[in-house]
């Protein structure tokens, strides 16, 4: 407590620190709700200015883009249904038809509390336990467990978004094949490179980096909705949503209480764990939030349930990804990475020594990130007051600025032409695709989690000398398996006996 | 579902008579619908997942140290896809009574002005992209939006104008003046130079 009031002293008393704060809250909002640009490309952009600067500022700053970006992007999933970011895909689902419904107000307003609760929560967890924590979740989560864990959450949340549970299947099988593009994880060895079919061949040194999951993000949710809505212009059946200001009551929070209370423990765990963080978390607590909501069957219709167990998962897995930042000195995402990138420009290493040798440091960024997720309620606020109106502007002269956005953001992230190729076709097989019924944030969950699953699934085997039954000789991979594999099973008796795929998992 | 107000969009669309929306009222009363669609789908997979497997013949390399080498995933994953397709197959053609959404967008009866702009929104993005390496994004760019806006049934010229200009305007604000992000400038004799001078406008007294 002592240590987190020095923190917050420090930050507060000093003007410089205290702008920063603040252009790192205002930035990682209005950068995280633009469709086609995000955090990660404020992050770019101000990475180079960090090292002028005190590395306590620099490390605060990129601190509170992160908790603020992850809430930004919750605005475009909820009013376009484009999310700002992988992990608030899940809030399109509710969020999007929340809007239809003229609940933009409502929906934001949920977002906005819920981020900044899951945020609290995961800070104060943060500061409470990151030595515990992080050596827990390194002894106990090997290459097994990780690969075990991604398995869980994609046979929990497969059918999420989907017609069918078949439908829900492919587009993660979709997403896995689309994420073994590239070299594989063990011997590196270029795969899909090079090719040929019906005497067309193609040899592409792009293909040997893999495709990027940015320009897929930006092709399967901004450019297939800029499609789908322009069809649905074209067919004469649009129709413009409502703009409302209303926000959630007291009741209506006191509702989801345990929604709250469980996406905050599910965000928080998935966030300490590497690579896997706020995406999963996202998708694995909407999934759980239908399982045991008594509206189960409002899912994916405007059920304010699921922007709320979506939102409040992500955010609660920002304080938790610092996590094994700050304690093991391993980044999890692409902005704790940057921020990895930041102490070792000051040439310093994170790790158990850090809080020995910057103690100040780590205190002023739990403390920046503490209340950054707190002025989240005040500036979101605001937001829910004034975003809202962009639903005025008819659709029409949006989508042009929503297309070129999200071009300059495919553009930028590698300077490569190629990316926008793929985020386009991404576009137009997304939106046929969703047309049939398939799911978009099934095949962007296969592709973001694919390559982590592969290496996992490859090391656990060399660790395990190819031993499949090992999985089950280790406890926390055995019950994750079959979880997993009841989920499945139960999910596919259910489809055969007719009975809605969503209520067969949670049967 | 229909827009009500058709003869005064405030974004100057003009009028036009609208299609009717097909209900999938083939399956009402529990008549299975025509397995077409399922067929269409399980064949498309199929290729899909023979096509991907295939192409793991270019790889399939031993790696010393892990048995299952560089294919063994990605073909498991393309079995999968497989037996997914089949398996949704199967269930559509004796278990499911919903209509195929393939099938209903192959038998919908829509004018050839819809045809037409369903296919030019589909391939402006396409060809836009294609010219952006030639004559550059700041050349194209306003193009691009106008010729977005005229299919998206804007006629009003204040809109049209309007729109177009504010897009770009703040397009080159924010990207080219404030975070000097680099786009392309074309190969094309004359374009190379109108993009430049477009980029050094932007940044004029910047």
């Amino acid at each position: 407590m002592e240590n987190f009031l020095t923190g917050t002293a420090t930050l507060f008393s000093d003007p410089h620190s205290i702008m920063i704060f603040a252009f790192g809250l205002i930035g990682g909002m209005l950068f995280g709700a633009i469709p086609g640009v995000n955090m990660l490309t404020l992050g770019a952009v101000l990475l180079p200015f960090t090292i002028t600067m005190d590395p306590t500022d620099a490390v605060m700053l990129f601190s509170v883009i992160y908790c603020a970006g992850v809430f930004g992007g919750a605005i475009t999933a909820i009013l376009f249904n484009i999310p700002g970011a992988p992990e608030n895909a899940p809030t399109c689902f509710d969020g999007y038809p929340m809007t239809v419904n003229g609940q933009a107000g409502k929906a934001i307003g949920a977002a906005v509390t819920c981020s900044a609760f899951g945020g609290v929560c995961s800070a104060i967890l943060m500061m409470t336990a990151t030595g515990i924590v992080a050596s827990w979740a390194i002894r106990a989560f090997g290459p097994p467990e990780i690969f075990a864990l991604i398995f869980f959450g994609l046979a929990v949340s497969a059918s999420i978004g989907a017609a069918s549970l078949w439908k829900g299947w492919l587009s993660v099988f979709t997403g896995l094949m689309i994420a073994t593009i590239g070299t594989d994880p063990v011997g590196g060895i270029p795969r899909f490179n090079e090719g040929s079919v019906l005497g067309l061949s193609w040899d592409s040194y792009y293909l040997s980096a893999g495709i990027h999951f940015i320009p897929m993000i930006l092709g399967f949710f901004a450019v297939s909705e800029v499609i789908a809505q322009a069809m649905s212009i074209a067919k004469g059946t649009r129709e413009r949503p409502k703009a409302s200001l209303e926000f959630p009551s007291a009741a209506e929070f006191w509702r989801v209480r345990w929604t709250m209370l469980r996406s905050v423990l599910i965000g928080f765990f998935s966030g300490v764990l590497p690579g896997i963080g706020a995406t999963l978390a996202a998708f694995l607590s909407y999934s759980q939030a239908q399982r045991w909501s008594k509206n189960r069957r409002n899912f994916g219709k405007g059920e304010l349930e699921g922007v709320v167990a979506s939102e409040t998962a992500n955010n609660a897995a920002t304080g938790a990804a610092m996590i094994p930042l700050l304690a093991l000195g391993l980044p999890g995402g692409a902005l704790t990475a940057m921020i990895m990138g930041i102490f070792q420009i000051h040439g310093m290493e994170p790790g158990p020594l850090i809080f020995i040798n910057s103690g100040d440091l780590v205190w002023v960024t739990f403390a920046a990130m503490f209340w950054a997720n707190l002025a989240i309620i005040f500036l979101g606020w605001l937001q829910t007051k004034t975003v809202v109106h962009i639903l005025r502007v008819p659709f029409r002269w949006l989508a042009p600025g929503i297309l070129l956005l999200a071009t300059i953001g495919a553009y930028a992230l590698r300077n490569l032409i190629v990316d926008v190729w793929v985020m386009f076709l991404a576009g137009i097989i997304g939106y046929f695709l969703r047309t049939t019924g398939y799911s978009a944030a099934g095949i962007v969950l296969g592709l973001i989690l694919g390559e982590i699953g592969e290496a996992a699934f490859a090391k656990s085997m060399q660790l395990m000398d190819y031993s499949f039954l090992a999985f089950f000789q280790r406890p926390i991979c055995a019950v994750l398996l079959i979880l997993g594999m009841f989920a499945i099973v139960t999910s596919i008796i259910g489809e055969i006996r007719g009975t809605a795929p969503q209520k067969a998992l949670m049967d | 579902m229909a827009r009500s107000d058709h003869s005064s969009s405030p974004d100057g669309s003009p009028a036009s008579p609208r299609e009717p929306v097909p209900d999938g009222s083939a399956a009402a009363g529990g008549r299975r619908p025509r397995p077409t669609g399922a067929l269409v789908e399980w064949a498309i997979w199929l290729a899909v997942a023979f096509f991907f497997y295939a192409q793991t013949g270019r790889f399939d390399q031993e790696i010393a140290t892990y048995r299952f080498g560089a294919t063994g995933w990605p073909r498991t994953l393309a079995i999968c896809v497989g037996l997914g397709a089949t398996g949704q197959m199967l269930y559509r053609l004796f278990r499911d009574t919903t209509p195929s959404p393939v099938a209903e967008a192959i038998a919908e009866d829509v004018s050839a002005w819809t045809w037409a702009q369903r296919l030019g929104i589909l391939s402006l993005p396409i060809v836009w992209l294609w010219t952006i390496p030639y004559v550059g994004f700041y050349v194209s760019t306003p193009f691009f939006v106008l010729a977005l806006l005229l299919i998206l049934e804007v006629r009003s010229l204040r809109a049209l104008i309007g729109v177009t200009f504010v897009v770009y305007a703040l397009v080159l604000l924010i990207f080219t003046r404030f975070f000097y992000v680099g786009l392309p400038t074309g190969q094309l004799d004359g374009f190379y130079e109108a993009n430049n001078w477009i980029i050094a406008t932007a940044r004029w007294g910047g």
